[in-house]
């Protein structure tokens, strides 16, 4: 694609802007809802809970802030965070730009179990806690199947593995839409509205059961970028330089899909965050994911919470799903970074 | 200095036989190149020695040691490949790939050390890669690509090097200058090399021992003016060879027949 791989001073100035733009999403992510509340409020509450001055945010502010905007906010990071690295790591380990968290069945899997859960368990109602649950427990059960169908036997590569999770998701899809066609025409708007994706039941206890999983599978990924540039040379190639191709293969795929698995358990599905964001980080740092993974996790977490700002603001009090949020923003972005791009290397 | 012994190989892909009872014995800085016609099964056996694919029966081992007794890590410090059809990463700097040669040293978690980036700038300099350091791979010539090529298993710093036709598509001078680049290698560092090479004449003249191999089992395994006089060389390839003496060095030449 280019014929200058980017300069360390490129690499640290789009690290930098990056970490801007995140700095920028938390205060939108705050500031930006329909009680108004400025902004230097919002900065002197949040820097009173670390003993320096008193806040002069009025309690319900401070609920607003606190119980709304802030769990939010903090989901919206973890989720934008944990899809960019997976779809990063997923493109890496199988070298193929279309690759995204959904890839081994994870979405088909937590679709099917989220439908269960509103159609057969909640009544037709979007349950805090079966839907979440049977979700991961979807997800997972659905990509240790393509594991088992496609990754494992002597012969097998990451084609066998991307071909089996095409498969394990045609048939669980199929079993959901099944679901949803014997269901109530309630049940199936609540299937809707979660398969798109939405940060609108955001709370801390959320925050909490996803957070372990995230922050443990992000640093599995982001560490694993030595091991996927080793593997941009191909299986055999890697594994006579010395990798454990299947081990890696292994460790990155069920960190990846535990931590999409245990994000969409929380939000739904919300699309185009895993495949669009390492493929623009890609377009700025060059194609080592040494650089792509760690800089996708602050660019995720910063893209989806600006997604998200916008899905509640642009039609409130009604919320844009925030798929379509991050599909809208995200392909036209992606455009403009690839023209620029290709102006620059000309 | 490491030696090579294959003992009574055998590898199969589902029912076919690809290679069947091939035994060999190469002594330390010896350079062995196996020659023979299409589907001989010269690229499964290089692949097998380089530890890339398993045998179906038989073993591989250098130095003592059973390769399948080897981790990954552990067989990537004692020898190295250069495929026929090396994967060139898009993006990645030239002094970046030579690095992917010092991943059994570093491992996966941490930076090369003072070391490896020595051994990385030794293989550069030795190369004639320096000037190309930071450049894109892609932008290479066929040339310089497989001297980068070669670069990274010299990276590996093993004592077994094992090329599967490494001149294939480079014009006659890149082919000597690489073979000759090697060759110095060899003689400098004490190598051992297993090479499989379509070129007879090449074969011959920079290899010390010719293993020719035909329909997957051991033909001949002699030295190299032996085998390239051998009448079985001309039967493994159907037709009249010719071997003649150009300035001492031997070239060989294929008579097409009046037959034909």
């Amino acid at each position: 694609m280019s014929s200058n791989p980017p300069t360390a001073r490129r690499v640290a100035l789009v690290s930098a802007l990056t970490l801007v733009g995140l700095v920028a999403a938390v205060v939108c992510g705050l500031a930006i809802g329909p009680t108004s509340i400025a902004t230097a409020k919002i900065i002197g509450d949040v820097v009173s809970h670390v003993g320096i001055g008193h806040s002069s945010l009025s309690p319900l502010q401070s609920t607003v802030i606190w119980q709304l905007r802030a769990p939010r906010l903090v989901l919206g990071l973890l989720a934008g965070a944990m899809l960019a690295v997976a779809g990063g790591t997923y493109q890496g380990v199988f070298r193929n730009p279309l690759a995204d968290p959904y890839l081994l069945g994870v979405a088909a899997g937590a679709g099917l179990g989220a439908t269960f859960a509103i159609v057969d368990i909640g009544g037709g109602l979007n349950t805090p806690t079966w839907t979440p649950l049977l979700a991961f427990a979807g997800a997972m059960v659905a990509v240790a199947f393509t594991w088992g169908v496609g990754g494992r036997g002597l012969h097998s590569n990451a084609a066998t593995l991307i071909l089996a999770g095409v498969a394990v998701s045609a048939l669980l899809t199929s079993m959901q839409t099944f679901l949803q066609q014997q269901s109530s025409s309630n049940s199936i708007a609540r299937v809707y509205i979660w398969l798109l994706g939405s940060l609108a039941s955001a709370s801390w206890r959320s925050v909490w059961l996803v957070f372990p999983y995230v922050i443990l599978c992000t640093a599995i990924c982001v560490l694993s970028g030595r091991a996927l540039d080793v593997m941009s040379v191909g299986e055999d190639e890697s594994r006579s330089l010395g990798l454990p191709v299947r081990r890696v293969r292994f460790i990155v795929i069920a960190a990846s899909s535990l931590g999409t698995a245990a994000i969409v358990s929380a939000v739904g599905l919300i699309g185009f965050v895993g495949i669009i964001v390492p493929h623009i980080v890609r377009l700025l740092v060059g194609t080592s994911y040494r650089r792509i993974l760690p800089i996708s996790v602050v660019f995720g977490a910063a893209f989806l919470v600006f997604a998200d700002t916008l899905a509640r603001t642009v039609m409130a009090p009604s919320e844009l799903p925030l798929g379509v949020v991050t599909a809208a923003i995200g392909a036209p972005v992606f455009v403009i970074i690839l023209s620029l791009r290709r102006r620059m290397v000309r | 200095m490491s030696n090579v012994v294959v003992q009574d190989l055998s590898v199969r892909a589902g029912t076919k036989v690809l290679i069947s009872g091939v035994s060999l014995d190469i002594e330390p800085g010896t350079w062995c190149t196996v020659i023979g016609p299409n589907g001989a099964g010269k690229t499964t056996l290089v692949e097998t020695v380089a530890g890339i694919r398993r045998a179906s029966s038989g073993t591989v081992s250098i130095s003592g040691r059973r390769l399948e007794d080897m981790s990954e890590r552990e067989r990537a410090r004692v020898v190295a490949l250069v495929p026929q059809h090396p994967e060139v990463p898009a993006g990645m700097t030239v002094a970046d790939y030579v690095s992917l040669g010092r991943t059994a040293y570093h491992g996966l978690l941490r930076a090369p050390s003072a070391h490896d980036r020595a051994v990385v700038d030794s293989v550069l300099e030795r190369l004639s890669l320096r000037e190309f350091a930071d450049r894109d791979v892609i932008t290479l010539s066929g040339g310089e690509r497989q001297r980068m090529v070669l670069g990274r298993a010299l990276a590996q710093s093993t004592m077994v090097i094992v090329l599967d036709e490494p001149i294939t598509g480079l014009d006659l001078r890149h082919q000597i200058e690489l073979l000759d680049l090697l060759k110095s290698e060899v003689a400098e560092c004490g190598l051992t090399v297993v090479a499989t090479l379509h070129d007879l004449t090449l074969a011959g003249q920079f290899a010390d021992r010719l293993v020719l191999l035909d329909a997957g089992k051991v033909v001949l395994d002699a030295p190299a003016s032996e085998v390239i006089r051998s009448d079985e060389l001309a039967h493994s390839y159907g037709m009249d060879l010719r071997v003649v003496d150009v300035d001492g060095s031997d070239v060989v030449v294929p008579v097409r027949s009046l037959r034909h």
